[in-house]
């Protein structure tokens, strides 16, 4: 395939005929000779002191090569570290060791690693361990937490509280006084469970001579784990490997340093014996990281006509019982940089509480803070309309940042957004769902008596996390830039790496779709690397929608650098100047004599002998590029939703959804479209169906996917998706990025929709997920009063 | 967790009283137990072997019998621990006479699990729960009836 463009083209993604046949290579199909399995012991109460530990009989047990406890890691690694900080908070990091040393504090914390010749040996002989507990009380919820007489975490942490954060522009209270209207809300952003369908775990191997640690484990930034897993075990970078190919899913749950990983490395290095670790879906549900919790407090002011001129947001995130990698910066920075949406809002104050509880830790979950702040902002605008009985669109409308009032600069000045027309993908939107027609319809259910609902979202969202200045100013230990290498080979083939890590998003794809639009180079003969830090430069990886919009444009540049390479040699090769020839799809020529060519394959073949270079030209054509860009990306749209609430049953069913997204360029339309799909059913899951519970005990009480209620195919409506165009300018695509507006958008669509249609029933709020169970409940009670 | 429900053992009170008591009946009759030896005044350590759901497991612990006000009612303390997790709970168990010369019995407790089988089982654990003790007391009773 030669195209002259790197846009529009759906072709098949390249990685799947590998994965959906079996062939694909993740952390649990390494196998090594000599390789011993590790099983972790876990607490099995939240909030409790070790008393002793007797690993006496485990350690007789056949096939056990080795017990080690949380004492017997303190001089072998460092803590887990967190590596966001943010800078406006007064965070307080309390020490996360890999392995318990004292106190246990979730269900689920590490008490003891077994290494043992397999899984059975290592898991029989996990159990026969003797733990004494002294449990201590224990506390769950946020609010409970903060509270004086909670149970305390730790002693460094008063009153549970890791940091508070806050972030404000204009003057609220001046909007509050002169407002018409002024409400409070809370909403409550339920606890999720990430479900990735490959586990967390990961293979360590330590070579005695080179001294080299080997580690393959399932991650969306390599580079980081290098760089961390370097600090956390003195082990220098130079000497670490770390390989992470296929991934089974990340949705921010693979970002984190896990424990794991660490003792993993630790223990190789001890016994030198390549260790592997990986955790069954039980043991994931406790130890991998959880998303959302959040309880909101919104305070809104309003003028008559539908403007929202002030916002008072207080938060309170459940931290969990520890800080994870980078947990800090999902609710403070992430979460209170797109509270104001597509809106206008020129008086903005947030107050964010990292908060520490007895439970799993919370980390990133797909759109990581963006998504809590959409919900919150999009019900925000349904409020608004309710109580001053406008229509939702005309309220959203009345406060859209216009089109002409990019770049925008958010209330606090913390972040400027790119380009936008919120109009558009709204009046399209409208029209796709025949907004007058819809509205009659539902009079009509109405009058019959059913619960018939609309909803919207508005949204924009955050993507591209970079560039590496905001990433120091806001406290992220390290840059956001990304790394590309383009590789040409003698035979005119082309390998690129890359610092992104997809986990499932297509870049083996589109990244070749990119080179092929600005080198020519047939898709077919382009290789796309990720996942391994001795070939590939320093990259920070795949997360925040940020893969295409920087690493793309790494790689278009660093392509550009070989382009301009190529046209030297060429002209060299065809004796005219490089002025005077042009490079067209894949060959160069002579400007207005296309007959006189070099191709592809020949410039290749030319600069790799080297036999006749032009002066001052090195040999090899092998270009990298480091791209920063200046600002992130904000891609946006216009979700419908329409549902209908079966009384009898309460389930809550989507009848009709309508997304037209604006995510600037598009390389593959029908990757993008999956990312929409998955994303849309995210966001509609935790609508509706997920969520995470804990008993006052600490115990997890989802802890299965019998419990914990996943989405099933059935689970979903028919999508009818749009697009609008609106480029980026801050990268060479214009392109803006999709991972996670799906499930940003899609989330408040479907509450808005559920809330409109249970509002006959004098319903403003209902918190989530809005499952049958929850709904019928809701009903009867009404029907009972 | 709560606990409770009622049974009636058609036999009087005062031998129901003496099988609820009596460690060997208690061994004999709880499903699963496997060991129960007498460690002290009314207290015994036990091993047991319970399955819930998927997730099965031998269980050592103890059991405490105390505030006990025969024949009309008792607290008991269990505490168990295993591969599976912990179970802990604790419970009063009242005896009143019952239409010809039956027993009635009415149990409330509070158990704790925790750990996998926490996060396995809660949801099946009040039908596990009330099924042993249908059977304790349906085993009493055919105990006390048999001789």
């Amino acid at each position: 395939m030669v195209a002259s463009s790197p846009f529009g083209s759906s072709i098949k993604r390249r990685e799947d005929p590998r994965l959906i046949t079996g062939a694909g290579h993740y952390t649990d199909d390494v196998r090594l000779p000599g390789m011993l399995s590790m099983a972790i012991l876990r607490s099995p109460h939240a909030h409790a002191r070790i008393v002793n530990i007797d690993t006496s009989a485990a350690k007789a047990m056949p096939g056990v090569v080795a017990i080690y406890t949380g004492a017997d890691l303190v001089d072998l690694v460092a803590p887990v570290p967190c590596a966001w900080q943010p800078k406006n908070s007064d965070i307080k990091v309390p020490e996360y060791r890999p392995l318990a040393v004292d106190t246990v504090r979730y269900v689920g914390d590490g008490v003891a690693a077994v290494v043992a010749e397999n899984r059975y040996m290592a898991e029989d002989a996990a159990a026969a361990i003797n733990v004494q507990y002294d449990t201590l009380p224990v506390v769950v919820h946020q609010l409970d937490a903060m509270k004086d007489g909670a149970p305390q975490l730790y002693d460094s942490v008063p009153n549970n509280v890791a940091f508070h954060f806050h972030l404000e522009g204009g003057d609220v209270d001046a909007a509050f006084q002169k407002a018409d209207l002024t409400f409070k809300q809370r909403l409550v952003n339920q606890r999720l469970i990430p479900n990735a369908m490959e586990t967390r775990g990961a293979v360590a191997s330590y070579q005695r001579g080179s001294n080299e640690l080997t580690l393959w484990c399932t991650t969306q930034n390599p580079h980081i784990v290098r760089f961390l897993m370097s600090l956390c075990t003195n082990i220098p970078e130079t000497q670490i490997r770390v390989l992470s190919q296929d991934i089974g899913g990340g949705f921010g749950s693979k970002i984190a340093m896990q424990a794991g990983e660490m003792i993993a490395s630790v223990i190789s290095k001890d016994l030198l014996r390549p260790i592997k670790w990986m955790e069954d879906r039980s043991e994931n549900y406790v130890s991998t990281t959880h998303g959302r919790d959040h309880v909101d407090d919104v305070e809104v002011a309003a003028m008559k006509d539908g403007r929202v001129v002030g916002l008072k947001v207080t938060a309170y995130a459940n931290m969990g019982a520890y800080l994870s990698t980078a947990a800090p910066g999902v609710p403070t920075w992430l979460f209170t940089v797109t509270q104001s949406g597509a809106y206008d809002i020129p008086n903005v104050a947030s107050d964010v509480y990292g908060v520490l509880t007895n439970t799993t830790a919370t980390d990133a979950y797909r759109g990581a803070g963006r998504p809590e702040a959409t919900y919150l902002i999009e019900r925000v605008m349904d409020l608004v309309a309710k109580k001053l009985n406008l229509d939702p669109t005309e309220v959203r409308r009345k406060n859209f940042i216009p089109s002409d009032a990019f770049p925008y600069s958010i209330a606090s000045g913390a972040i400027a957004y790119d380009s936008g027309d919120y109009d558009k993908t709204l009046d399209r939107a409208l029209e796709m769902i025949d907004y007058a027609a819809l509205r009659k319809e539902q009079e009509q259910a109405r009058a019959e008596g059913r619960l018939f609902g609309v909803g919207f979202s508005t949204y924009i969202e955050v993507c591209g996390l970079a560039p590496s200045a905001a990433a120091g100013a806001m406290g992220f230990g390290g840059g956001l830039y990304e790394s590309a290498v383009v590789r040409v080979h003698p035979t005119g083939k082309v390998t690129v790496l890359t610092g992104i890590n997809p986990q499932g998003q297509g870049e083996g794809t589109t990244f070749a779709q990119l080179l092929n639009g600005e080198l020519g180079v047939p898709v077919e003969d382009i290789e796309i690397v990720w996942g391994d830090t001795d070939r590939i430069p320093m990259g920070w990886g795949t997360y925040g929608s940020r893969s295409t919009a920087v690493g793309g444009s790494a790689l278009v540049f660093a392509a550009r650098k070989v382009r301009d390479k190529m046209m030297k040699i060429g002209a060299h090769l065809l004796e005219v100047s490089p002025e005077e020839v042009v490079f067209d799809q894949g060959s160069v020529h002579v400007k207005g004599a296309p007959d006189q060519v070099k191709s592809f394959g020949e410039i290749a073949l030319a600069a790799y002998t080297a036999w006749n270079m032009p002066e001052g030209v090195t040999p090899g054509l092998d270009e990298s590029y480091f791209f920063d860009p200046v600002s992130n990306t904000f891609p946006f749209g216009a979700h419908v939703c329409v549902v209908e609430i079966d009384k009898d049953s309460g389930k809550a069913d989507v009848r009709r959804y309508v997304a037209v997204d604006d995510v600037g360029n598009v390389i593959n339309p029908m990757i993008v479209d999956g990312q929409i799909h998955g994303g849309i059913a995210q966001g509609l899951a935790q609508a509706v169906l997920e969520t995470a519970v804990y008993d006052d005990n600490g115990q997890l009480l989802s802890g299965t996917m019998m419990d914990y209620a996943i989405p099933k195919a059935s689970s979903f409506p028919n999508y009818e998706l749009d697009r609008t165009v609106t480029p980026c300018p801050f990268n060479p695509m214009g392109l803006k990025g999709v991972g996670e507006a799906g499930t940003i958008a899609s989330t408040p669509a479907i509450m808005n929709a559920i809330v409109d249609a249970l509002s006959p029933l004098g319903v403003e709020h209902f918190d989530m997920p809005a499952s049958p169970q929850r709904i019928w409940q809701l009903v009867h009670e009404q029907k009972g009063n | 967790m709560k606990i409770t429900g009622k049974h009636t053992i058609n036999a009087p009170r005062d031998q129901v009283w003496g099988r609820l008591i009596d460690p060997d009946s208690i061994a004999a009759c709880l499903p699963g137990v496997e060991t129960l030896d007498k460690v002290g005044d009314d207290e015994y350590s036990m091993a047991m072997n319970i399955g819930i759901g998927m997730v099965k497991g031998t269980y050592t612990g103890k059991v405490r019998l105390s505030n006990m006000n025969e024949p009309t009612d008792y607290q008991m303390y269990v505490e168990g621990s295993g591969r599976p997790g912990f179970i802990k709970g604790t419970g009063t168990v009242r005896l009143a006479d019952g239409e010809n010369s039956t027993t009635d019995i009415e149990y409330n407790g509070d158990v704790e699990v925790g750990g996998p089988v926490g996060a396995v089982a809660q949801r099946m654990l009040g039908g596990v729960a009330n099924r042993m003790v249908g059977q304790f007391f349906g085993c009493v009773e055919s105990k006390i009836t048999g001789e």
